[in-house]
């Protein structure tokens, strides 16, 4: 099985020989850490003992109320959006959702579809950071190193208590005037896919049919052995094999370069790591709870946080003009149909398939 | 399943669902029940939603504690790292939808049931199995349960997925209980108990409104046999017959301290108050599609009259 290894720089594919030849390059890259960069603000309050009484904590409710009651998010309608026109090349915003499990449908035909169910939090965006001034960050000089730069969308999910995080933190918001959110995310977008501030994304975002990438940290496994880190057999269960039985084996020869090479395959850390599930095809969307259906699994563990795009994969980009920027809600004020199905799906209520 | 369950509220309608369908009262501090039933003049049984009052006087429905006997399907895996609400509504609300279309009767391991798939290499493009449900498992939509039987000599089990839209029929035969949750030992049974003619007719119940417990003891094959019986507290198998030593054995490898195991148990179950509220979110469509089906046979009835 031909098996690829991606660094952050560079791309390094190379052709194996033998199914069990590893590919064992200089990798220094730090795969995960648990910190986030230097250059992010300091989340968290850390609360010690907060002797609080129940009057001054009533007080500070109010506080808060007051202050975000008067600044509600505008909605859809109202935003001053120049109408821009959809390409091929535009790249829209994404959405944050959380991965809540597994739900098994059928095909017209009788087959069974694993799909994974994805709740669309409260998306809404932050702010806008037009390519020029992009460019110039830390980040975006080194995604637009030798490319054209584009925009970047600033989206926040779940709000919560301003109590809980730090001054730092909720000044984020306050240009705003939105409830600090527990999540943030970047998306890159093209100029004529920006959104104004505040501008709630929904799953009317997406459109039934279409395909997905989904990026989403993997299940953490902690410390784990050769076999399930890296799929070695191991060695005979019995037939004499003396403590020799999910072990590595061999490390090297004696012969080139007489060492053991960067990059050989060992027990170690598996998993939280941030990746990628490309071309995923949603099947189902649920307007009235904000809940996607996508057909396949998603990185992670349930109950997890997830970004979800348009994919890139170019067979499966959007032939026809998908919602752009995004979704708003009709301004007749007719509602959308609440739960829409893909046409190849089997609905529940309709009559049991005869073969 | 809340089988050994230590609450004092669900030991008192435990005992009674077991034995009665009635079940009077959920906990005896500060709620009161009343249980309205109306009988048909089919003999049919209608339990209609007890009404409980709780200590500010509002009145909150809630469904009759053998909702969980009968509809086990609707209570989701306990497993907790995987639990999500909204999912489970959702999931829920199909179930609900799939319900809505076909009778999913009520059945329990033991009950012989005939069920016709939508099978495309059929000669008539449909497929109908009889047997004997020997196992049933999964939550939600994965919701399944396997029937056996042997067909010219040949022991046959089929697993169907209870909400998979290829299902055109399912019927209950004979709906009855037997005295374990599993009767998997009965493929190291005799063949005559596993047997049951494919063309059998449903059989109508003396009383409906107890479903009757089938307190069979099977006789198995003798030994090598699939699993070790010995070791699993059978209560419908006969005398095993076995040499003292697999009891020996068996007696070393058991766990009597998991029944005063409380966080074990309370793990593997769903909380009772929460069993009330999913059944009470239910409940009303349940017994709407209840109701609809009755007409509907009634009407048939009496067109056929």
């Amino acid at each position: 099985m031909l098996s690829i290894v991606f660094h952050k720089r560079r791309r390094l594919v190379r052709r194996l020989f033998f199914n069990h030849e590893q590919i064992r390059t200089m990798s220094r890259v730090k795969r995960r850490t648990t910190h986030p960069p230097y250059w992010h603000v300091l989340k968290n309050v850390q609360r010690g003992d907060e002797k609080i009484s129940s009057d001054n904590l009533r007080f500070v409710r109010e506080v808060i109320q007051d202050k975000y009651k008067n600044k509600s998010p505008i909605k859809g309608s109202d935003l001053d959006i120049e109408k821009t026109e959809w390409d091929p090349k535009t790249k829209r915003s994404g959405v944050i959702a959380r991965n809540i499990g597994v739900q098994h449908m059928w095909e017209k035909d009788g087959k069974k579809v694993i799909c994974t169910v994805l709740h669309v939090l409260d998306n809404h965006v932050i702010r806008y950071v037009p390519p020029e001034e992009y460019a110039k960050s830390i980040i975006g000089a080194k995604v637009f190193r030798n490319r054209k730069p584009l925009g970047c969308l600033v989206v926040g999910a779940e709000a919560a208590n301003p109590d809980r995080f730090t001054k730092q933190y909720c000044s984020l918001f306050n240009e705003v005037g939105l409830l600090p959110k527990k999540r943030l995310a970047r998306f890159i977008v093209t100029p004529n896919a920006a959104l104004p501030p505040c501008t709630p994304l929904t799953a009317g975002h997406f459109v039934i049919g279409q395909a997905v990438d989904v990026y989403g940290k993997t299940i953490d496994y902690g410390f784990q052995g050769v076999v399930k880190r890296w799929g070695f057999k191991g060695g005979p269960a019995s037939h004499g094999a003396t403590k020799f039985h999910r072990r590595g084996g061999t490390i090297g020869t004696g012969r080139d370069k007489a060492r053991v090479w960067p990059g050989q395959k060992m027990p170690g850390h598996m998993g939280s790591e941030k990746r990628f599930c490309r071309g995923l095809k949603i099947v189902r969307i649920n307007m009235k709870y904000n809940v996607i259906y996508v057909k396949g699994t998603v990185p992670g563990p349930t109950n997890s946080i997830v970004q979800i795009f348009d994919t890139l994969l170019p067979r499966r980009k959007f032939t026809e003009a998908p919602p752009h920027p995004t979704y708003f809600p009709p301004e007749d004020g007719t509602l959308p149909q609440e739960d829409i199905w893909d046409s190849n799906l089997h609905v529940f209520g309709s009559p049991s398939i005869s073969v | 399943m809340l089988r050994r369950a230590v609450l004092q509220t669900f030991r008192q309608g435990l005992a009674q669902s077991f034995f009665k369908r009635n079940a009077v009262s959920l906990s005896e501090t500060t709620v009161t029940h009343q249980t309205v039933e109306t009988s048909d003049e089919g003999g049919e049984k209608f339990v209609s939603t007890q009404k409980t009052g709780d200590e500010s006087g509002n009145t909150v429905i809630v469904a009759p504690p053998e909702f969980r006997f009968m509809y086990p399907e609707f209570l989701p895996d306990p497993a907790m790292e995987t639990r999500n609400r909204l999912k489970e509504k959702l999931e829920r609300m199909d179930m609900l939808q799939r319900r809505s279309v076909i009778e999913i009767p009520e059945f329990y391991t033991g009950s012989v049931m005939a069920v016709t798939v939508s099978d495309a290499n059929s000669p008539n493009k449909f497929a109908r199995f009889v047997g004997i449900c020997i196992q049933r498992g999964g939550s939600g939509l994965r919701a399944w349960f396997i029937l056996r039987n042997v067909v010219e000599k040949q022991g046959v089990e089929i697993l169907y997925e209870m909400y998979c839209p290829l299902i055109q029929k399912i019927e209950v035969l004979r709906l009855e209980r037997r005295l374990d949750e599993s009767l998997l030992y009965l493929r190291d049974a005799l063949p005559e108990y596993s047997t049951f003619p494919l063309d059998m007719e449903p059989e109508r119940r003396l009383n409906n409104l107890v479903v009757p417990i089938n307190p069979l003891k099977v006789k198995l094959r003798p030994r090598p046999w699939l699993e070790r019986w010995e070791r699993q507290n059978l209560q419908g198998v006969e005398d095993l017959n076995l040499p003292q030593r697999f009891y020996d054995k068996a007696e070393k490898v058991a766990k009597p301290w998991e029944k005063y195991d409380l966080m074990l148990h309370y793990r593997k179950t769903i909380p009772a108050e929460e069993q009330e509220k999913i059944f009470a979110e239910v409940q009303s469509q349940l017994q709407q599609q209840e109701l609809k089906r009755k007409m509907r046979r009634r009407r048939g009835s009496d067109n056929e009259q």
